[in-house]
């Protein structure tokens, strides 16, 4: 997504990722006016923590902090944040890159072939409703606990790879597979028959047509779907690794500390969550911005 | 337009067309017929203009000699040496040039799909973009160009991959008067250079009578040729002398009884 920038400012003015710009001082005071309302909610955070004086149920931001501050500490021998946060991490963006290897090639071929769509898209319709996370129990079944190495016939690395586990990175695939697949469907749909026309009186052939008409104009299309399929599988991990069966990743920290009564922990984690999140989500943007600048001016 | 006849060793047209007829089917399912008995030969080197109002199957019979759609009834014949989809350019009105390729690229992409190598085609497309006035707006996104500069980088698009005929569906219609005469003049001007076959749909009387060596004058309902007429004014033309205006009187009289 595009900000739009007010008529006063010069356009190409602009970076990306942030919409203020102009003089230093100007900037300073944006800033403070954007992190003003977070600190005020931190502070009374923790005026009220300290008064509740209850840190199994409500810790002081002082605590969080602190935790944050040590993210190799080791927690119960299920790790540290950091090492937990890598894994989660990891196995999303195995199964993040499948999803993708597999969801935008289909979207293209069912965009662009009528009867390939009408043969796929009940199937499609049918599975994208069910949560991603419904599909654990039944991955597990079928994959048991085999991690990414055994499938390539190793037995155990003694690496962070041992904690990738194959019912994992389905159930991730899952995720991001359907807001990928869709979005790339709609993109190339959508594509301007116009466009088409004037390939073909160039001299494009079909398979040119495909691949300089087809795949770039639905590129804008394409790349929200990625980073919809991105966030999806962030979030689909967290739930999974949640649930029983799991041993590792900053989501099962998160309950293993819950259940240790460590709330300081618990928020920490989450913290971790929404900032990865956040920068995942970041990065996206950055690069739909630089690879589809012309996208929403179409003329 | 004879002294570009001259040059060619053919006398067959390079375009003609019989009978052509084409009937679309309205919302409420009845056919409608939108071209009916087009017979119309376009000489080699020939500007041609074609005049009509709007809705009149115009553009309907540029996309059927484009190839973008059949007729239902008639014959279409290019001459020997022409091939759809090699030789037949088409300048459109909106969506002329891909939104993802700088200006550049837009130039060079007939060049690309025939598979000239890049820096012979970057060569090409640069001297193409200076040509049309576009130098320095190599890298510019279509975006970034104004109406006027959209439509020269359009044309210039379409020469590069030298065209027997050019087909143009009203060009200059989005831009303003100014930037049209402009872009007028330039057209007329790269028509006498490379001595190619224009047919270039308006459904401006001035502008008909200003670029055309033939105008064919279209009525509509349903979309036929209503009458012809030979231009031998000379270049450049003046809009305010009497033969110029006789004419224009002639042909709005034409264009009135195809409407009725």
């Amino acid at each position: 997504m595009r900000t739009i920038s007010p008529y006063w400012k010069k356009p190409g003015n602009e970076s990306a990722g942030s919409s203020v710009s102009g003089r230093p001082v100007r900037r300073v005071t944006a800033l403070l006016g954007s992190l003003a309302p977070l600190v005020v909610l931190l502070v009374i955070w923790e005026i009220a923590a300290v008064r509740l004086d209850r840190p199994w149920i409500f810790p002081p931001v002082t605590r969080v902090l602190e935790q944050l501050a040590h993210p190799l500490r080791e927690h119960y021998a299920s790790g540290s944040l950091l090492s937990n946060t890598s894994i989660s991490l990891l196995r999303v963006l195995i199964g993040f890159a499948l999803s993708a290897a597999v969801g935008v090639p289909l979207g293209v071929l069912m965009g662009s072939v009528a009867c390939f769509r009408r043969m796929i898209e009940p199937i499609v319709e049918i599975l994208r409703p069910l949560c991603p996370v419904a599909w654990l129990p039944f991955a597990i079944v079928i994959f048991k606990l085999k991690t990414l190495p055994q499938l390539f016939g190793l037995s155990y690395t003694r690496t962070i790879w041992d904690q990738v586990q194959l019912g994992m990175i389905f159930v991730i695939f899952v995720g991001g597979f359907f807001p990928i697949l869709t979005n790339t469907l709609d993109g190339v749909t959508a594509v301007r028959r116009n466009y088409v026309l004037l390939a073909r009186t160039l001299g494009a052939s079909r398979r040119q047509v495909f691949l300089h008409v087809f795949l770039p104009a639905a590129m804008p299309m394409i790349l929200t779907g990625l980073r919809q399929g991105l966030g999806l599988c962030w979030f689909v991990i967290i739930a999974a690794e949640m649930m029983i069966g799991s041993d590792s990743g900053i989501g099962y920290l998160l309950m293993y500390a819950s259940d240790n009564a460590a709330m300081d922990l618990v928020v920490a984690a989450m913290f971790i969550i929404g900032g990865v999140g956040a920068l995942l989500n970041y990065f996206m943007r950055t690069v739909m911005q630089r690879l589809v600048s012309w996208k929403g001016k179409e003329v | 337009m004879p002294m570009n006849d001259a040059t060619h060793n053919a006398d067959s047209p390079l375009l003609e067309l019989r009978g052509i007829g084409k009937r679309f089917r309205s919302e409420s399912g009845t056919a409608v017929a939108a071209l009916c008995g087009i017979d119309l030969a376009i000489q080699r080197g020939q500007f041609v203009t074609l005049l009509g109002a709007t809705g009149c199957g115009k553009t309907t019979l540029l996309n059927i000699i484009a190839g973008i759609t059949g007729p239902d009834e008639g014959r279409l014949h290019l001459g020997d040496d022409v091939k759809v989809g090699r030789d037949v350019a088409y300048v459109f009105q909106h969506y002329t040039l891909f939104p993802w390729r700088t200006t550049l690229a837009n130039v060079a992409f007939g060049l690309q799909m025939r598979g000239v190598p890049r820096r012979q085609r970057r060569e090409t497309a640069a001297d193409l973009l200076a040509r049309v006035g576009l130098a320095g707006f190599e890298n510019a996104r279509p975006h970034e160009l104004s109406g006027g500069m959209r439509q020269r980088a359009a044309i210039a698009q379409a020469l590069a991959i030298e065209p027997a005929l050019l087909l143009m569906d009203e060009p200059f219609g989005a831009v303003d008067d100014s930037t049209r005469a402009e872009l007028q003049q330039m057209l007329i001007d790269l028509w006498q250079d490379r001595r190619m076959t224009i047919l270039f749909v308006t459904h401006n009387i001035d502008e008909a009578i200003l670029l055309g060596g033939r105008i064919v004058v279209f009525g509509g309902r349903p979309g036929r040729v209503v009458r012809q007429f030979d231009v031998d004014l000379p270049r450049p033309r003046e809009k305010n002398l009497k033969p110029f205006t006789d004419l224009f009187l002639e042909i709005r009289e034409a264009l009135s009884t195809g409407i009725d």
